[in-house]
């Protein structure tokens, strides 16, 4: 009997038309086996959507400098501040700014404490008592918060006779980057171009700040009336910060009128 | 959800045995349809990851059999059953298979599964027990019982 179970049993066998009517409903079903992990996908998008939103929107907000602060003494650095005035990025212009770099922890502190650190931060403070003159500027397209680092900066540095404060445009700072310099030392190489045209933004680079308020010192000395009496007018910054500070609150317009 | 590739594989592979079954408990052809489409429908979408070629085939099986007892609660019909309206092409059987097959569909539904994968899959009681979960002595039962409703039906030439 078994046998004949299995040989009458074999008899029964699905008809292709069957298994065809099958495949084409499950093709139909399935729309075509793809769209439902397309769907189950789509359904998705909005919340992947915002979640990229979300994550990039907050790394471009938090990671977007809107002011930068230059400081050049020998060692040039900048400090890159976010708009929640955070220190985001640290970069050295000359190998005096890397190890000065090197030996500061002052990412993602705000900026205010950052400044402070560098101030306080003995191979700046041995510079400084050395009487070498050391800027300090900012550069921002925000205004309202430029103005607003600026002045802090300046109340930590009226207590410092050789330090001086300016703001500036960021799109003079572009062309500082692209030669390789710090802001405050592009200011100053710019001054030198007009006095001496030999000069180069490699021989700026590794000099203090110090030696090239002296060389732009020395070198108008010897050249027009007219210039030298402008670089007198700088020159007689060095000894009197505070004045000089006090001249810089509005330093916008004065780094303005220099334009 | 599976791959295209791997469904028509399992259409080709399991088909037959899905027919026989829907054979065994569904009344006609337009059910059989129904059937094929609800248990590979299933398998399409379900995410089960078979360990074995015979667990993937249990599977079938089970669900084949509830799949059927579900559309059976669905409708009531008549228990009589014409092998025409089950089979397609019954011209192309013999008389004996055709006699074999009414007294396996003639047989109470109970008995149905069990002579179907005892005899001509070749299951054993414990695993027609584990597949239909059911007590393995009941499946010893009924497959005891069914052999003597067919012997009675069909004669006992050629038994065992």
């Amino acid at each position: 009997m078994n046998d004949r179970l299995k040989q009458a049993f074999n008899k029964i066998q699905a008809e292709e038309e069957l298994k065809n009517s099958t495949k084409a409903f499950l093709y139909q079903k399935t729309k075509g086996y793809a769209s439902a992990k397309i769907t189950r996908y789509r359904r998705l998008l909005p919340a992947i959507a915002c979640f990229l939103l979300v994550i990039f929107g907050g790394y471009w907000l938090y990671f977007t400098p809107t002011v930068e602060i230059s400081i050049d003494v020998n060692p040039s650095i900048e400090l890159g501040v976010n708009r929640f005035d955070k220190i985001i990025s640290v970069s050295s212009y000359n190998n005096d700014g890397q190890e000065l770099v090197d030996s500061l922890d002052i990412k993602y502190l705000d900026y205010a404490q950052a400044i402070d650190q560098i101030l306080r931060n003995e191979s700046v403070n041995a510079l400084l008592s050395n009487n070498e003159v050391m800027t300090i500027g900012v550069i921002g397209s925000d205004n309202a918060q430029s103005a607003k680092v600026l002045s802090v900066i300046e109340s930590y540095t009226d207590q410092e006779s050789n330090t001086y404060c300016y703001y500036a445009d960021p799109d003079e700072v572009e062309q500082a980057h692209e030669m390789g310099l710090s802001y405050g030392k592009y200011r100053a190489f710019l001054k030198l171009e007009t006095l001496d045209s030999t000069i180069t933004a490699e021989k700026i680079q590794n000099m203090t700040m110090r030696e090239i308020r002296d060389l732009i010192d020395e070198l108008s000395t010897c050249s027009d009336t007219g210039e030298s009496l402008e670089d007198n007018k700088e020159s007689g910054g060095h000894g009197a910060g505070n004045r000089f500070g006090h001249e810089q609150g509005n330093g916008r317009g004065a780094s303005r009128s220099e334009r | 959800m599976r791959s295209e590739q791997e469904v028509n594989r399992a259409i080709e592979q399991y088909s037959d045995m899905i027919r026989r079954l829907c054979m065994i408990h569904l009344k006609n052809y337009a059910d059989t349809e129904d059937i094929f489409q609800t248990v590979f429908l299933k398998y399409v979408l379900s995410s089960v990851s078979f360990e074995s070629k015979e667990h993937e085939k249990a599977w079938f099986i089970r669900v084949t059999i509830n799949a059927c007892k579900d559309l059976l609660k669905s409708f009531i019909r008549s228990r009589t059953i014409s092998l025409d309206e089950i089979i397609e092409q019954p011209s192309e059987m013999s008389v004996d298979d055709r006699d074999v097959l009414e007294a396996v569909l003639s047989l109470p539904q109970k008995y149905k599964d069990v002579v179907y994968l005892h005899y001509y899959e070749d299951y054993t009681a414990p695993q027609i027990s584990r597949i239909l979960g059911k007590n393995v002595n009941t499946i010893y039962t009924l497959i005891t019982r069914s052999k003597r409703l067919l012997r009675e039906k069909l004669g006992g030439d050629g038994y065992e």
